[in-house]
């Protein structure tokens, strides 16, 4: 960790001895349009994704929390994307995201919509990679669910005898009492977001150098970027402060989120 | 806890074993598939009962590997490189310079031109070489040619010849505007053949990009195309997801651009296809070229040069499943290839291999335009402008008018590149010199 | 989201009904990759790619089941997955939950400081520590072993240590008091008292691993050379890895093999949290 530190103050390719070159590789970073435009789409990316998949997780959660028959099925069948093969889910998106054919286009033209160009167009192709982010909530949802059994019977039957609604006892006790699997969640989300990879790479990567990060650039995140200058450009140097302004950034959120949350979450065994 | 795990830790050491620790292993990175795999396997074998050099294939590779690899003073024996990381490593002095066998080796007579060419690097080193050469022809649905009455494109047609074609094999049942059948598709890949055949002039040491005249009349007679809706809008054809092949097996175009050979094509199409060569300009000759994209390595570190060498001549010569090899000259590539293939026989595929053995213009290597160094800095800033041209958000002149600033920008990384200490001397001077030249025009 | 009262009648049939037909719904919508993966794999080549897609196919080819079985030798590749998986999974709860408890009950001094260094290590993203963590496990001859893959598990993982810790925090802390006064150690709480306290979390854990270190492709691909010692999912990527560009990649058996692949984690899942929701009511009635 120390040491990528070290190169990031260097000329280096890790195939020959560094070379210190100071602050250079960061002042270039703050001339570098394209670490801009990658920063920009990352906060786009985790602005819009991250919010949303902390709701709908825990909208799921509550909802396989009820206690009705099957539970254990449904939860299964929730679980699904999360552990399905990232080369399978890349194939399915493709074609669902599909602007001809895809079932998502095909349905919004069934309601008189033309569908967006998804993947392949620049102001779409963010928000086609949140909505798969979206399905593999799976984990975060699972977090919410065991902090939910954790939830004492005894507090939400006593709250309901004193005539507590189900919406006041909601907000009175069990979000209070899963606090602190929100707050994971939510950190790990913002790390997650902001570190996001894999989908870009798999889903808008190109067979031409240059190409890859979608179209005009529009999904070429920050690690993405890093990626490229690290393994393609073999200038580990520039990779180097670059993640290391990434590090910065993901540090100030998480910390901006732990403070935040210093007053709102609760832990039942005291806040040590 | 710590016993059990020293515990697993010593049963898995046990279990593994070290490093294959004979002196005659070579160990070679392969991107292989299984039944890749499968045919390479007993070829290794009888290349050992042969030589006594025994091929460990390692087949999980990719550019984060290899690098971490090499980093580790561990480099594979043999490995693929494309001319760009190449020339990087080679910089670095992480090959070896294959001169001295070379120089020994009747293989290198044996090369196609285009394969030789390809192989030298700036410092006059020769670091790799390539294993495939390729030219381009257009693959065309002959069922759909018949059907629609139009005689099959013969070897001198014109573009004026493909463009009318293409409109004729477009259907559109439904009138909807979006076709059901395609004209034709040409990758944007493959701009660079068509600009090549449109005489666009050529500098294997131009560092920057240069957008000629014969190249921007081959850009607006590309989006005339999608235009006129006789070829899909570029974003359309990538997000159907498909391999070009299947676009062309599915009838969703009847005629397609593409690399000659390709075996993922002979192999897969079911339909009555043929192919012919890319279209003239005009009354311009003709410029088909085979390029050669990169090529197989041997690591600086191998142990056993002379070992090395002969795995890699074997590899691009002889060894299956990349056979009958079309790397090699003086031998009958398309009778071999029929042979091995007999549907491509009557399909065109010797007319157009033929001539382009006739006709050796252009540039033999993939990447026309840009050499090894700047090809990864002009590209990164190049590929948006071409991106938004392709999808109309762009125009030509806009595009051209961006080329200044992508230049100064690859200017900036050349000049860094330059001063850069983990370049080998002999390499900062070609660059600083390159360098040097373009600036002054 | 109990109901305690009986007499809701015709609400709280209405409810249930609600409950069942968003479950029902966002299920399949969920289920749906594995659907179409069901469905895919039993197309042929050309079926898989024809538009528009039907979802069943004229004659279901189970030949690619075949042939994945076939391509991948599964007994081996899944003897090699267990063999990372199952120490992984024991080293990383227990780690795990050991640091976690430290960080969650013990007050010394840096101590907020080390949790923020053990979460820090998450942020810098892996591309740029992969290359210097491969160098050090190449120096210690472990490449084309299982240990790089095994023997981080011994730390814990931040990942982990973070959320246990956030779930320990929310133990109450009496019967760990009432322990301490009658003398055990702090080690005996953790096993004793906590850990069983902490079931739900722990198989949580215990699952999260078991599918990250089952699912890992980019570990045993930058650490694993010889083909025999692949794991499943590594073994995956020989199917549709390209030379030349003459790869045709068989989406079908690729699918099929995927579903292979994936049927123990489903597997694992649906008993293991059958068992935390056990472990809940029994820490309930406590």
């Amino acid at each position: 960790m120390f040491y990528s530190l070290y190169l990031s103050f260097t000329a280096s390719s890790l195939l020959s001895p560094p070379q210190w070159i100071g602050v250079e590789n960061y002042r270039r970073m703050f001339a570098d349009p394209i670490f801009y435009r990658s920063l920009g789409n990352t906060a786009y990316y985790a602005l819009l994704g991250v919010p949303l998949g902390m709701i709908l997780s825990l909208g799921l959660a509550l909802l396989l929390d009820a206690k009705v028959r099957g539970q254990q099925v449904f939860r299964t069948l929730f679980f699904l994307p999360s552990v399905t093969n990232t080369v399978a889910l890349s194939l399915l998106w493709l074609w669902l995201l599909n602007p001809e054919f895809g079932l998502i286009n095909t349905a919004l033209e069934a309601i008189g919509i033309e569908g967006p160009l998804w993947l392949q167009s620049e102001a779409w192709s963010k928000p086609a990679l949140v909505l798969m982010s979206l399905w593999t909530v799976g984990g975060q949802v699972v977090i919410c669910l065991a902090a939910l059994q954790g939830v004492p019977q005894e507090l939400t039957e006593a709250a309901s005898l004193d005539g507590a609604g189900p919406v006041k006892r909601f907000f009175a006790i069990t979000l209070p009492m899963i606090s602190p699997a929100l707050l994971f969640n939510l950190i790990m989300g913002l790390v997650g977001a902001l570190q996001v990879f894999t989908q870009a790479f798999v889903m808008t990567g190109g067979v031409q150098p240059g190409s890859e990060g979608g179209p005009n650039q529009s999904t070429l995140f920050i690690v993405l970027y890093i990626y490229k200058k690290a393994f393609q450009e073999y200038d580990m140097g520039y990779a180097s402060a670059l993640a290391w302004a990434l590090f910065v950034i993901i540090t100030l959120c998480t910390w901006l989120a732990w403070k935040f949350s210093k007053s709102r979450v609760h832990y039942e065994g005291g806040s040590a | 806890m710590r016993k059990i795990g020293l515990l697993i830790l010593s049963l898995l050491m046990a279990g593994c074993g070290g490093r294959p620790g004979d002196d005659r292993t070579i160990v070679y990175n392969c991107a292989a598939n299984t039944d890749e795999i499968a045919a390479l396997k007993p070829a290794t074998e009888k290349f050992f009962a042969r030589s006594g050099i025994r091929v460990k294939l390692n087949p999980f590779s990719g550019e984060q590997k290899l690098y971490a690899m090499i980093a580790a003073g561990q480099a594979p024996d043999v490995f693929y490189t494309n001319n760009a990381v190449r020339d990087r490593l080679a910089a670095e002095g992480r090959l070896l310079d294959l001169r001295p066998f070379v120089e020994n080796d009747p293989l290198w007579k044996k090369l196609r031109p285009e394969v030789r060419t390809a192989a030298l690097s700036v410092d006059g080193g020769i670091y790799s070489l390539g294993n495939w050469t390729h030219t381009n022809g257009v693959y065309y649905n002959r069922a759909a040619f018949a059907e629609a009455g139009l005689a099959v494109p013969s070897t001198d047609w014109t573009w004026e010849d493909l463009r009318s074609a293409a409109q004729t094999l477009t259907r559109d049942e439904n009138g909807d505007g979006k076709p059901e059948r395609y004209g034709i598709f040409i990758p944007a890949h493959f701009i660079e053949a068509l600009e090549q055949m449109n005489h666009a002039p050529v500098d294997h040491d131009q560092l920057f990009l240069n957008l000629s005249p014969e190249a921007k009349e081959v850009y607006a007679k590309y989006l005339e195309l999608i235009e006129a809706g006789i070829m899909p809008d570029i974003r359309r054809v990538q997000a159907l997801g498909m391999q070009a092949s299947q676009m062309l097996e599915s009838g969703r175009v009847a005629m397609l651009v593409e690399a000659v050979p390709h075996p993922g094509l002979i192999e897969t199409l079911t339909i009555d296809w043929a192919v012919a060569p890319l279209p003239r300009f005009g009354k311009k000759e003709p410029r088909y070229f085979r390029s050669s994209s990169g090529g197989l390595s041997l690591s600086a570190s191998v142990e056993n040069p002379q070992d090395a060498w002969r795995t890699l001549a074997w590899l691009i010569s002889e060894a299956e499943p990349y056979q009958p090899s079309p790397v090699l000259a003086g031998v009958p590539f398309v009778t071999a290839w029929e042979e091995k293939y007999p549907q491509i026989e009557g399909r065109g595929f010797r007319a157009v291999w033929e001539l382009s053995e006739q006709h050796p213009g252009g540039d033999p290597r993939y990447f026309v335009r840009f050499a090894s160094w700047s090809m990864g800095p002009v590209m990164t800033r190049f590929q948006p402008w071409l991106d938004r041209l392709w999808s109309g958000d762009a125009t030509i002149d806009e595009v051209v008018a961006a080329v200044p600033e992508i230049n100064s920008g690859v200017e900036q990384d050349l000049e860094r590149q330059v001063k850069s200490t983990a370049m080998e001397p002999v390499w900062r001077e070609q660059l600083r010199k390159a360098l040097a030249e373009s600036k002054t025009p | 989201m109990n109901f305690v009262g009986k007499s809701m009648g015709f609400g709280r049939v209405l409810r249930i009904s609600l409950i069942y037909a968003a479950l029902i719904g966002l299920g399949a919508l969920f289920s749906f990759p594995v659907i179409w993966m069901v469905s895919s794999s039993l197309h042929t080549l050309p079926e898989v790619f024809a538009q528009p897609y039907q979802w069943i196919p004229d004659a279901l080819q189970w030949q690619n089941y075949a042939r994945a079985v076939t391509i991948l030798p599964v007994p081996r590749f899944l003897w090699n997955t267990i063999v990372i998986t199952a120490p992984v999974m024991v080293a990383t709860v227990l780690s795990s939950a050991l640091v976690a408890y430290g960080f969650a009950r013990f007050r010394f001094p840096g101590r907020d400081m080390l949790f923020s260094l053990c979460l820090a290590t998450m942020m810098l993203p892996g591309q740029v520590t992969m290359i210097p963590l491969y160098i050090m496990f190449a120096k210690l001859g472990w490449v084309d072993t299982y240990l790089p893959l095994i023997v981080p598990a011994l730390f814990g993982s931040p990942f982990y240590i973070f959320l246990l810790r956030q779930f320990f925090m929310a133990i109450p802390r009496d019967s760990e008091e009432a322990a301490l006064i009658d003398g055990a150690s702090r080690l005996r709480i953790w096993w004793s008292i906590i850990l069983p306290q902490a079931r739900p979390a722990l198989a949580t854990v215990l699952i999260f691993t078991f599918i990250g270190t089952w699912n890992d492709f980019f570990g045993p691909l930058l650490y694993i050379n010889s083909p025999e010692k692949a794991t499943l999912t590594l073994g995956l990527n020989l199917m549709k890895t390209q030379v030349l560009g003459s790869g045709v990649v068989e989406w079908n058996v690729l699918m099929a093999a995927s579903l292979l692949v994936l049927l123990p984690n489903v597997i694992l899942f649906f008993l293991a949290q059958k068992h935390f929701i056990k472990g809940i009511s029994m820490g309930a009635s406590k």
